[in-house]
């Protein structure tokens, strides 16, 4: 019987290994690297190197478009977290109601995950083209005028609004299965309570979504952070001056575009730590409040 | 305070499923109805129904008098227990009993007096800060009846909230609903699939199968004289013995040719069912007044304790007999037994189950009540 199992000390290890590997290789070798990097200041060819101690992070946390991308990001990432939430729960709730073709509503509302980034960058790119868009055509006869080329707020917007359509999805499937997983008679109870349906939501369906939601938070505050960065990059690559450069936009831009390794590494340095930070936060101040 | 009148109640789901097919009922003031059945029989549907969770396909339902059919839940001022109780997971005890009370806007310190009141009614003094899941099942069950209770509503109804207790604990939380109904005097309906829970609690028991009322009385009533033999094997533990036979001149005829003398009204030869409980077979002795005996076979016994349940044969007869005899009983595996099947207490039902009558049979009853 207990044969095949007696190598139990290394049959885990061996099964653990594929993920272990992608793990190490692309995750930890990558960041140990980024944050040696970040120590250092290298010339433009990458050919020699010198110590530079904290001169990057002094050089990054003095650049006042640093602040103004930490600043982009925290409004984006806000707008688009709450956003893709809010919108996602709504339908949510309205596809838990459907009795007749509710699969054909679920599958199309899941649809736009499996878009990739940049090509849901691409068409709202198009919606809003100023010269050649539906959307921006259509603000125009209604006396808006939109150019996200020229205007900087118009701009936000629409990487808001991409990435919020984007997330949507992903967030519409979590909150339909917890939405499904809440006990039909809590509700019932709650009917003959006397809670109407306002209340009823407010008062059970939500408390009993919210493990779900906050599970949610985290994971768009990071998608906003690092993943919005396909979209970005098509929509309006950090334009105009700068009005949508978030903090994972301006690691590229002053690493790969501009050449400078150091700062691009203390950047992605600083990145890591505030997400873990903020995490930290969340799981700390949030979940003691979503547990039942 | 309030009395319930079902009238003709039919509930017939969109997929064309008919869950009822025509209830009618009338609930006594303070009273506690138990209705009863297999799964499938349309009992729960009759409480959703009743409480406005689902809606009624003909017919008419009256709380007080006043026809309720398109009174929402919360209109209806009624309170009902849950099988797995439903209680808020989210909200503490309080919290969940006061709930009902804040969402009709109940002042605060009303509402905090009541709480109090209930919890000390039931024993959960110490438990109200605790969320549901930090509490055992019969505390469960005691909060989802402090749920009830606080609103002191009209009508109480109970959707089989003992099933998901262990025996111990359901003999002991039904005296405590019993009790609790009685001093609160508020109208119940309470469904169950227990026939045990069933006989002890109700004050007049309603047998439903296949989305019919079989009959409905006093749980005696029913044990004493079930109209159909499905109430008949229903009621009762263990259920009653059906030998089938054959109706004959001045009685019916066994399988296996012998005769039991009774004043059954039925045509001769029809095809009939003669009902016996084990507790009311006796061996036979020369006073008893019986309308057969019959030579069995013992062939296994179980000991209850107080009592031995020998599972017998009779010689042509394929079914068991099962006798309940005293637990002092000296009988043996293989042991023969003569069995006298007193008159009193033989039931015949017709090939449709319907209870066969049997002159004088009521007279007598009545008489031996006296």
């Amino acid at each position: 019987m207990s044969a095949p199992f007696q190598h139990h000390r290394v049959t885990p290890w061996l099964l653990m290994a594929p993920q272990l590997a992608i793990v190490l290789v692309f995750f930890f070798w990558p960041s140990l690297q980024a944050i040696e990097q970040a120590f250092y200041v290298e010339d433009a060819f990458g050919l020699s190197r010198e110590f530079a101690g904290l001169a990057n992070f002094q050089a990054v946390l003095s650049d006042a478009t640093y602040y103004q991308a930490l600043g982009t990001t925290l409004v984006f990432s806000l707008a688009v977290a709450l956003g893709a939430m809010s919108i996602a729960l709504g339908l949510a709730v309205m596809a838990d109601r459907v009795v007749r073709g509710a699969r054909g509503y679920r599958t199309l509302l899941i649809w736009p995950y499996a878009v990739a980034p940049a090509v849901a960058g691409v068409l709202w790119l198009f919606l809003f083209d100023p010269t050649l868009g539906l959307v921006s055509g259509a603000l125009g006869h209604l006396g808006i005028a939109w150019d996200h080329k020229l205007d900087g707020a118009q701009a936000l917007a629409l990487v808001i609004m991409a990435s919020i359509w984007k997330q949507m999805s992903y967030n519409f499937v979590f909150f339909l299965a917890a939405l499904q997983a809440v006990p039909k008679s809590l509700l019932e109870a709650a009917v003959i309570d006397r809670a109407g349906p306002w209340r009823r939501f407010w008062t059970i369906t939500f408390p009993l979504l919210s493990p779900t939601a906050f599970f949610l938070l985290v994971m768009n505050c990071v998608y906003a952070f690092f993943e919005t960065f396909g979209t970005i990059d098509t929509v309006t690559a950090g334009g105009p001056g700068g009005a949508t450069t978030t903090l994972v936009y301006k690691v590229y831009q002053d690493g790969f575009v501009g050449q400078d390794m150091g700062a691009s590494a203390a950047q992605s340095v600083l990145l890591m730590a505030l997400v873990g930070g903020l995490t930290w936060v969340q799981f700390r101040y949030l979940e003691r409040r979503v547990q039942y | 305070m309030a009395t319930l009148r079902l009238d003709g109640i039919r509930k017939r789901y969109p997929n064309g499923m008919t869950a009822l097919h025509g209830i009618d009922l009338s609930v006594a003031d303070g009273e506690l109805i138990v209705v009863v059945g297999p799964s499938g029989c349309g009992k729960s549907t009759l409480l959703r129904i009743l409480a406005g969770l689902e809606p009624i396909t003909a017919g008419e339902l009256a709380i007080n008098g006043r026809r309720v059919n398109e009174l929402e839940p919360a209109a209806r001022d009624i309170a009902m227990v849950f099988q797995n109780y439903a209680l808020y997971p989210h909200m503490s005890v309080a919290g969940n009993m006061a709930y009902a009370l804040k969402n009709r806007g109940t002042p605060k310190d009303e509402i905090r007096r009541r709480v109090a009141n209930t919890a000390a009614l039931l024993g959960l003094d110490d438990l109200l800060e605790r969320r549901p899941r930090q509490l055992s099942g019969g505390q469960r069950q005691r909060v989802a009846m402090g749920r009830a209770i606080i609103r002191e509503p009209q009508v109480f109804l109970f959707d089989e909230p003992l099933s998901n207790l262990d025996a111990k604990l359901r003999v002991q939380m039904r005296l405590e609903i019993r009790r609790l109904q009685k001093r609160l005097g508020i109208t119940s309906v309470y469904v169950t699939h227990d026939q045990v829970e069933a006989m002890t609690l109700a004050d007049r028991l309603v047998v439903m199968n296949g989305g019919h009322v079989e009959q409905c009385g006093t749980p005696m009533a029913l044990y004493a004289r079930p109209a159909t033999r499905f109430v008949a094997s229903f009621l009762g533990s263990p259920a009653m013995n059906f030998l089938p036979v054959t109706a004959h001149a001045g009685g019916v005829v066994l399988p296996n040719g012998a005769q039991v003398a009774l004043p059954a009204i039925l045509p001769e030869g029809d095809a009939a069912t003669l009902g016996i409980r084990p507790e009311h077979l006796v061996e036979a002795t020369a006073s008893e007044e019986a309308a057969a005996t019959l030579d069995v076979t013992v062939e296994m016994l179980e000991p209850l304790g107080a009592d031995t349940l020998a599972y017998t044969r009779l010689p042509g007869v394929e079914t068991w007999l099962v006798v309940r005899l005293d637990g002092a009983h000296a009988a043996r595996e293989g042991q023969r037994l003569s069995l006298a099947l007193p008159v009193a207490h033989c039931h015949v039902f017709d090939a449709r189950g319907a209870r066969v009558p049997m002159t004088g049979r009521e007279d007598a009853e009545a008489l031996a009540a006296q």
